[in-house]
């Protein structure tokens, strides 16, 4: 037989000498980001397929991952961008209220959120609603996708506001100004949760 | 925050939120402490806030992984650990018999894509080596999506042996055509096992190496000579691309392990050939 010759490149480059393996990282937050998956999707299909194109996405980019910084920030604002250009996330962007992107104009800092019509709200009845968790859970798939995720992140994920400012990519006084119209608009949707809806449930 | 705190006014929205979320400095916090002691609306939002904020959490925690996607994503995840070998090797949870197979599962994808690229009438149709280039960057970015797409595709070698004696006669009459397998394998190479596969209706050799932790594919098939020589070598996403041709057998090898030691392979692979 003739051998044929064969241009041969050496070696292109290493392969991340030194990093954490991908799997130790990403695995134990797999449940946390496909529960946060499943609220901003709304459907269990969906929901897989943007936990799964995250995992794709963040292990093409994983070399470009800084290692020793925060991969949970870093696989969040993947799975996030991915849902922002999925169906069911450009389908939920597309229904954000005029309201809510004007609110989301008027933020330029903490202080500038009305004071008392949301906050001083009569305590009891929440009080009780808060025990009712299929009330809370009702009330947060009401939220506007962009309150929804700023509750997921800095409640149920316990971010710190910067993380979740870097998951976000906005400021850190934005932030605030969302948590606290998530919160509001928690409590409103508790009020006006009727029993009538809980008793159709039951 | 940069709020400024007054133990008469009353607390702000933000200074509460950011209160039941621990995201007050210490001096803010001690502002805000006292403004509560001596104010029980305050007290009894902040109370509020918080038990919203925790009722919350526990509600939001709703929608448990299913098992499938699960095992999946961790065969997913754990094909990126085959590329880091020296690290974290005791936190590896996934079963060896499971990964074995994952590189050349990954493999079959980047070689047929390869394969039917360069064997396919279009590439002769390619006269600028810029559109070859180009067409081949576009190509290999296809596979390294693909390569890790097919990873679902989870399945054993056809014959699992090392032994080159009992591999090789396996593919008789399954095969037309003969290779020959290398005597002498580096200490840290071993063959698995193979495959019959087949591309454009043509069978195709797929012999199952590992060096080290890495796995090989390498894909042997009768040398049609109809396509024109060029070399092949790629790499993408850590993924090496070799191989040669004889008269006889083209020879293309997929790995994730440095194109040194695939090479190095490929040269033991091309040498058995000529040896008889």
């Amino acid at each position: 037989m003739t051998l044929l010759p064969w241009t041969r490149k050496p070696a292109v480059r290493e392969i991340r000498p030194g990093a954490s393996v991908f799997e130790d990282l990403a695995l134990p937050l797999l449940p946390a980001l496909y529960n946060v998956a499943s609220w901003l999707s709304k459907n269990p299909t969906d929901a897989e397929d943007l936990v799964q194109e995250t995992f794709l996405k963040a292990l093409r980019g994983f070399e470009s991952f800084e290692q020793g910084s925060n991969f949970k920030a870093w696989i969040f604002r993947i799975l996030r961008n991915t849902y922002l250009t999925s169906r069911s996330g450009l389908a939920a962007l597309r229904t954000v209220s005029l309201d809510e992107e004007l609110a989301e104009q008027a933020d330029s800092g903490p202080t500038l959120y009305p004071e008392g019509a949301i906050d001083r709200q009569t305590p009891e009845i929440n009080l009780i609603r808060l025990t009712d968790r299929a009330a809370l859970q009702r009330a947060m798939e009401q939220l506007p996708p962009l309150l929804l995720e700023v509750v997921l992140l800095c409640d149920v994920e316990e971010m710190k506001y910067k993380e979740i400012a870097a998951v976000l990519d906005i400021p850190i006084g934005t932030v605030m100004s969302r948590i606290a119209r998530a919160r509001a608009s928690l409590r409103t949707l508790l009020d006006t949760d009727t029993g009538l809806k809980r008793g159709s449930l039951a | 925050m940069t709020e400024h705190l007054s133990s008469t006014e009353h607390l702000s929205s933000t200074v509460l939120n950011a209160l039941v979320d621990g995201e007050l400095a210490a001096e803010q916090a001690a502002a805000a402490k006292e403004h509560l002691d001596h104010c029980s609306a305050c007290t009894s939002t902040a109370l509020h806030q918080a038990l919203l904020k925790t009722a919350t959490a526990k509600a939001g925690q709703r929608y448990q992984v299913p098992s499938q996607l699960e095992q999946r994503l961790r065969r997913l995840a754990s094909s990126q650990a085959v590329d880091a070998p020296d690290l974290h090797r005791n936190a590896d949870t996934t079963p060896w018999s499971m990964r074995r197979f994952i590189s050349p599962a990954l493999a079959v994808a980047a070689t047929l894509l390869i394969v039917a690229m360069s064997w396919f009438p279009i590439q002769r149709r390619m006269h600028t080596s810029e559109l070859a280039s180009a067409q081949q960057a576009a190509l290999i970015g296809e596979i390294s999506d693909l390569h890790i797409a097919t990873l679902a595709a989870n399945q054993p070698p056809e014959v699992i042996s090392s032994d080159r004696h009992t591999v090789k006669p396996w593919f008789q009459g399954k095969i037309p055509f003969s290779f020959n397998l290398p005597d002498n394998l580096p200490s840290d190479t071993k063959l698995d096992g193979a495959n019959l596969t087949y591309l454009h209706n043509r069978p195709v050799a797929q012999l199952l190496y590992s060096i080290g932790r890495h796995h090989v594919s390498v894909f042997v098939q009768e040398n049609s000579g109809a396509r024109e020589q060029h070399p092949l070598l790629a790499e993408h996403s850590g993924f090496h691309v070799s191989g040669f041709q004889t008269s006889d057998l083209e020879v293309i090898a997929v790995s994730d392990v440095d194109p040194v030691r695939l090479t190095g392979l490929v040269r033991i692979i091309e040498q058995a050939q000529t040896a008889h």
